[in-house]
């Protein structure tokens, strides 16, 4: 795949600084196009980091499926109430 | 009729965020009735000051964080119960030391989980998982409910809780290490861990 950019010449960081990446990556907020493209060709040569990655990937997955809350139809229905006499 | 197409729009925006609304502020109070009564008391108040909502788009975390101040101001005072903090052995807010825990433990838990990434989810139950969410210092549960679970960013995120970008960063990573370690600790309690990595997580 032709992205634009020769991988080959990408600054390999270091274990440390892609740890410090690695959250702000998985919450979508590495924008700068060279960092995100330094953090990921790290991973495709670090296996260590990979691993973590998933193992990031799959626990964040585990606290947003089991945290999630549904509200309680009889708030829906005193916010309704609340709402129509406001 | 301009009263009545607010009051709609209002409404609409309400409930199309109400289930993240209930479980930030569940996640607050750690009660139920709590949770209903602080987002009916947030709900109120923003109609109320509807006027200082400059930019719609940004409903979401507008009414966040008149949810946040709603618990603060009223909610956290009258807290019966005492807030057990049980982690505080992890040290400062300093980038190092954090750099270091960031490093250390999941070598840990990537001790434990092996190749398959699921193994954990597949012991751990999902009230594991919120009891350590609960126990999470109050400063970092809300951060990773707001990012993690309700899905904002952190720009959002830092204008609910009325601190800068940097900080919901800092607090992103000091709250997903607290996590991981209170779910190591709790998986070797639970006797979830082969005996080769019970000495890994201690320090």
């Amino acid at each position: 795949m032709n992205g634009g950019s020769d991988n080959q010449n990408i600054d390999d960081i270091g274990c440390i600084e892609a740890i410090n990446d690695l959250y702000a990556y998985l919450d979508g907020e590495l924008t700068d196009p060279e960092t995100v493209a330094k953090f990921e060709h790290h991973l495709e040569h670090c296996a260590a980091c990979y691993s973590r990655i998933e193992l990031e990937t799959a626990l964040g997955r585990l606290i947003r499926d089991s945290a999630e809350e549904n509200a309680p139809v009889r708030l829906q229905r005193r916010l309704r109430k609340l709402i129509d006499d406001l | 009729m301009v009263q009545e197409e607010a009051k709609a729009w209002f409404s609409r925006n309400v409930e199309g965020c109400l289930d993240g609304l209930y479980g930030v502020a569940y996640r607050l109070t750690r009660n139920g009735a709590d949770a209903e009564d602080l987002v009916a008391e947030a709900v109120a108040k923003a109609w109320a000051s509807l006027a200082t909502l400059q930019d719609r788009s940004r409903f979401k975390p507008w009414l966040f964080r008149i949810l946040n101040n709603c618990y603060i101001s009223d909610y956290r005072k009258k807290a019966v119960r005492p807030i057990q903090y049980g982690y505080d052995e992890l040290g400062s807010d300093d980038e190092e030391d954090l750099t270091e825990l960031l490093i250390r433990l999941p070598d840990d838990f990537l001790g434990w989980w092996g190749s398959p990434e699921h193994e954990l989810a597949n012991r751990l139950m999902a009230a594991d998982i919120v009891t350590a969410i609960e126990r999470l210092p109050e400063a970092y549960r809300v951060t990773v409910v707001l990012v993690n679970v309700e899905g904002l960013s952190y720009d959002e995120a830092a204008e609910v809780l009325g601190v800068p970008p940097g900080t919901v960063r800092s607090r992103m990573k000091r709250g997903r290490t607290l996590l991981q370690k209170a779910l190591w600790e709790h998986a070797r309690e639970a006797g979830l861990i082969g005996d080769e990595h019970r000495e890994a997580g201690t320090t």
